[in-house]
C-alpha cells in the first residue's frame, strides 16, 4: 500500500530521482568526521527555525506586550522555558560551530579557486548569523536586551553620513518603541531567515558542484579510488554529530535552568548594557576608541576585517592547500582571532571585577525574580513596567525616598537625624539597638534608653522574641524565642515598655506586636502618641498625610528592608513560615543575597 | 561486506535520526498544545460583587452593571463591563437575579414601572416580577443567576446561567 502510494507520487513528481541526486552524491576521498560541521550548522538552523516558530505562537511584538508574552512562555507553559532555552543557547552554539566550520574550511584551503563563491556566500551567512543574534536579543524587551541593543543601534548611528538615517530606519523612529520591536521582529523572523535560506541554498549548491575539499595530504590516486556515497556513509556521521550537539545543548539548557529573562525594560533606569558574549570583543574594542576615534572601532576595524574575509580567495593564489605554504594568511587570520579572544577575555575579566557591575547584576537578579512574582497576578495593559508601578514595595520605596530618607539613612545614603534603616527590622538591626541605643546608627545622643546590660546571646534572644511577634520572621528559633520572651517579660524591659496589651501606655514605646504592619502604621501616623514616644518624640506624624494605600506601601517597603523577614502578603505559598530549630534552606548564603532568595522561595 | 555495512549504517541512521527527531519534537508538541493543558483566558472571579444589600429596595427590580477582571494569557484587564443584571430583593432578604437578555432572541428586557412587569420591547414578551413568562414568544422564563450575600455585599455567579 505504502509502496503503491510512493510509486504514484514518484510517477508524478520524480521524487525518487530527486532523492537519488540529493543522497547519492559521491564523497571523494571517503566520508570523514571533518566534514560534519557544515551539516551540524544546518541541523542547528533547523532547530532554531522550529523552536522559533513555536515561540512565535506565543510571542507578541509590541513594547507593552513583548515582555509579558516572553514571561508567559518562560513561566506559565510546560516546556516554554526549555524551548526558549534551546533557542537562546542554540544561537551561541551556532556561532561556536560557525567559527569551527570557518577554521576547518580555512585550514583545508576550501576557499581557493574554484570555490571563491562558496567562501563569499559563507561570509554572508556568518553576517546573517550575527544579525540573528543582534535582533533576537531585543525581542524579550527586558533590561538586558533593551540596553544592549541601544549600544548596537547607536553604533549604527556613528556610520558617517548615512548613520542616522539607517538608525532611524532600524528603530522605526527617533527612539525605541513599538516600531523598534516590529522591525526587529520582522528582521529576525522574515528578512534574515529568507536571506539566510537563499544564501544557504547557493552555498550548498556550490558545495555540491565542487565537492568536498579533501585533506591536502590525500593523494590524487586515493581521491579517485576511495569514493563513498553521501548516504549513508556521510549522513550517518552527520546524524551522530547532530545528536551530540543536541545532547550537549539540552544538557546545557537544563543545567542553566533555561535562558535568563530580566525585569521588563525600564527606559528610565541607568542599566549598564552588555551584549551577548559573541559581540563582547567589538564592545571591548569601543572602549579603546573614544571621541573622534569612535568610528575606528565601530566602522573602520570591523570593515577591514570583513573586507579581508571577502577578498581572501582572490589574494591567496598559492597553488597548494598545505598550511605550510600559506603562512601569511594563517598569521593574519590567527592574529585577528587571537585579538578577538583577547578582547573578549578582557571584557569578561573587567566585568567580573567591577563592583558596580557585580552590584547591578545582583540587583537585576532581584528585580527579575520580583518581576516574575508580580507578573503572576497578571500584567496590566500598560505593559511590563506596570507590574512595578502597581507594586506596593516599589511605591513604598518612592515614598520613603521622598519623605523619610532625609532623616533615616539607608545603605549609606540619607540623613542622620533618625535611626539608620539599613537592614531595618532584622535581628542584627535590633541586636545593635539593644546593645547601644545611643549609637549614631540608632538614637544618638537624643536616645533616652540605656544599653541593655545582658550577655550578647541574651540580646539575640530578646530580638528573636520581639521580632517573632509580627509572625513573618524567617527561621524562627523556638528555644531562643522562649528565652527571649522570659527575659523581656520578666526582665527590665517591661519596666518602661508595655508589652502584651496593645493600648497600654508607659514611659517608653509599647512593644506589643513590635514592627508588625499594624504597629508600624500606627507609629508612622502618630509617633507622639502616648503608647509610642509621647512627649519625647522628635519625628513628625504622618496622620492624614499619606492615604491608606501609600501608608500600606511604605510599611511593606520598610518590612522588605529586613533580610530576616518575608512579606506574608506576598508569599505565594500562603502557609506561614514554619518555626524550626534547624538551619533551613533559607539560610542566606547564596551570593546574590537574601532578597532574591526570598523572592525565589516565594515564587516556587 | 561493504554492502551489508552500508545496509547496517542505513538502519542505524534511521533509528538515530528518528530518536533525535522524537527528542526534539516532544517538547515542541508539549508547548504547542499548551491551550489544551491550561486555561489561557478566564474571568478571575466566579462570584462578582455588584453592590450592598441595602442598595436594593425590597420588591422593586434594580438594574446593575456587572464589572469584573479577565486574565488574557499574561494580561489582566480590570474593570471590564461583563453585562448587566436585574436584581430583586425579596422580603426575606434573599435575592433574585435575572439576565437582562430575553430568552427569546436576546433583546434587552426593561422593567415596566407602571405595569409592574418585565417587558421585552422586540416581540412584546412579558414576564412577571419573578421572571415567569406571562405572554409573548419567549420559550422559557427569564435566565437567572446564583447569588450569595457576604458581609452585606451581594455577589452574582456570572459564569453560570440557569
Amino acid at each position: 500500500m505504502a509502496n503503491k502510494f510512493y510509486e504514484w507520487i514518484d510517477n508524478r513528481t520524480g521524487l525518487n530521482t530527486f532523492l537519488k541526486i540529493a543522497l547519492d552524491e559521491p564523497v571523494h576521498g571517503g566520508a570523514r568526521w571533518a566534514y560534519v560541521f557544515g551539516s551540524g550548522l544546518i541541523f542547528l538552523f533547523i532547530l532554531q527555525a522550529i523552536t522559533g516558530i513555536v515561540m512565535a505562537c506565543f510571542y507578541s511584538p509590541s513594547s507593552t506586550t513583548a515582555w509579558g508574552s516572553v514571561y508567559y512562555i518562560q513561566e506559565q507553559t510546560s516546556f516554554g522555558w526549555f524551548i526558549r532555552g534551546l533557542h537562546h543557547f542554540g544561537s551561541s552554539a551556532m556561532i561556536i560551530l560557525a567559527i569551527v566550520h570557518f577554521f576547518q574550511v580555512f585550514i583545508y584551503g576550501a576557499y581557493k579557486k574554484p570555490r571563491e563563491l562558496n567562501w563569499i556566500t559563507g561570509v554572508f551567512l556568518l553576517i546573517f548569523l550575527m544579525g540573528f543574534g543582534l535582533t533576537g536579543y531585543l525581542l524579550p524587551w527586558d533590561q538586558k536586551g533593551y540596553w544592549a541593543t541601544q549600544v548596537a543601534t547607536n553604533i549604527i548611528g556613528t556610520i558617517p553620513v548615512i548613520g542616522d538615517y539607517v538608525k532611524v530606519l532600524h528603530q522605526g523612529g527617533s527612539d525605541y518603541g513599538n516600531f523598534t520591536l516590529t522591525r526587529f521582529f520582522t528582521l529576525h523572523v522574515f528578512i534574515l531567515p529568507l536571506s539566510l535560506v537563499t544564501f544557504l541554498f547557493i552555498h550548498v549548491a556550490l558545495f555540491r558542484k565542487h565537492g568536498v575539499t579533501p585533506h591536502w595530504k590525500i593523494s590524487e590516486k586515493l581521491l579517485k579510488e576511495r569514493v563513498d556515497p553521501f548516504w549513508p556513509d556521510q549522513v550517518f556521521k552527520d546524524i551522530v554529530f547532530a545528536m551530540i550537539i543536541y545532547a550537549i545543548l539540552a544538557g546545557w539548557v537544563f543545567w542553566k535552568g533555561g535562558a535568563e529573562l530580566q525585569a521588563p525594560a525600564d527606559p528610565a533606569s541607568n542599566y549598564l548594557a552588555r551584549p551577548e558574549w559573541y559581540f563582547l570583543f567589538l564592545f571591548q574594542l569601543l572602549k579603546y576608541c573614544q571621541g573622534n576615534l569612535l568610528i575606528v572601532g565601530t566602522v573602520i576595524i570591523p570593515m577591514i576585517g570583513l573586507i579581508f574575509l571577502f577578498v581572501l580567495p582572490f589574494i591567496d593564489r598559492t597553488s597548494s592547500n598545505s598550511p605550510v605554504r600559506r603562512i601569511p594568511f594563517f598569521a593574519t587570520i590567527s592574529t585577528g582571532m587571537i585579538g578577538a579572544i583577547a578582547l573578549t577575555v578582557l571584557a569578561i575579566h573587567h566585568d567580573a571585577h567591577d563592583v558596580h557591575i557585580i552590584h547591578q547584576r545582583e540587583d537585576a537578579e532581584i528585580q527579575a525574580a520580583r518581576a516574575v512574582i508580580l507578573a503572576k497576578k497578571g500584567i496590566h495593559p500598560e505593559g511590563g513596567m506596570s507590574i512595578f508601578l502597581n507594586d506596593p514595595v516599589y511605591l513604598g520605596e518612592k515614598i520613603f525616598k521622598e519623605n523619610c530618607n532625609g532623616c533615616h539613612k539607608l545603605n549609606g545614603v540619607g540623613g542622620e537625624n533618625g535611626p539608620d534603616f539599613t537592614n531595618f527590622g532584622s535581628r542584627e538591626w535590633l541586636f545593635g539597638l539593644l546593645k547601644n541605643p545611643k549609637d549614631k546608627k540608632y538614637f544618638g545622643d537624643s536616645g533616652i534608653m540605656s544599653p541593655v546590660k545582658l550577655p550578647e546571646e541574651s540580646l539575640w534572644d530578646i530580638s528573636e522574641f520581639l521580632l517573632s511577634q509580627s509572625g513573618n520572621l524567617l527561621n524562627t528559633n523556638i528555644d531562643s524565642l522562649e528565652r527571649g520572651k522570659e527575659l523581656t517579660l520578666k526582665g527590665t524591659c517591661a519596666i518602661c515598655h508595655p508589652i502584651g496589651d496593645i493600648n497600654a501606655k508607659k514611659v517608653a514605646p509599647n512593644l506589643t506586636d513590635y514592627l508588625s504592619e499594624t504597629w508600624l502604621k500606627d507609629f508612622i501616623k502618630n509617633p507622639d502618641d502616648q503608647k509610642f514616644y509621647g512627649t519625647k518624640n522628635k519625628m513628625p506624624g504622618y496622620e492624614g498625610k499619606f492615604n491608606a494605600n501609600e501608608l500600606d506601601s511604605l510599611v511593606k517597603y520598610l518590612l522588605s528592608l529586613s533580610k530576616d523577614r518575608l512579606l506574608v502578603s506576598e508569599c505565594i505559598r500562603q502557609e506561614p513560615v514554619k518555626n524550626t530549630n534547624n538551619v533551613s534552606p533559607l539560610t542566606p548564603n547564596i551570593y546574590f543575597g537574601i532578597l532574591t532568595e526570598k523572592y525565589l522561595l516565594a515564587s516556587k | 561486506m561493504e554492502k551489508s555495512r552500508r545496509s547496517f549504517l542505513k538502519i542505524i541512521s534511521h533509528i538515530l535520526g528518528g530518536t533525535l527527531a522524537a527528542g526534539i519534537l516532544a517538547p515542541i508538541i508539549g508547548l504547542i498544545i499548551h491551550p489544551w493543558l491550561k486555561e489561557t483566558i478566564y474571568g478571575t472571579e466566579d462570584f462578582i460583587g455588584i453592590g450592598n444589600l441595602d442598595d436594593f429596595p425590597v420588591g422593586i427590580p434594580k438594574k446593575m452593571t456587572v464589572t469584573s477582571s479577565k486574565m488574557d494569557a499574561w494580561n489582566i484587564f480590570e474593570g471590564l463591563v461583563m453585562g448587566s443584571v436585574w436584581v430583586i430583593r425579596q422580603k426575606d432578604n434573599s435575592l433574585k437575579v435575572f439576565s437582562t437578555n430575553c430568552p427569546h432572541l436576546g433583546c434587552g428586557i426593561d422593567w415596566g414601572n407602571d405595569v409592574n412587569k418585565f417587558l421585552c420591547p422586540c416581540h412584546e414578551g412579558v414576564f412577571d416580577v419573578n421572571g415567569k413568562v406571562i405572554s409573548g414568544p419567549a420559550p422559557r422564563d427569564m435566565y437567572s443567576y446564583q447569588t450569595k450575600v457576604e458581609n452585606n455585599t451581594v455577589f452574582v455567579n456570572y459564569k453560570n446561567i440557569t
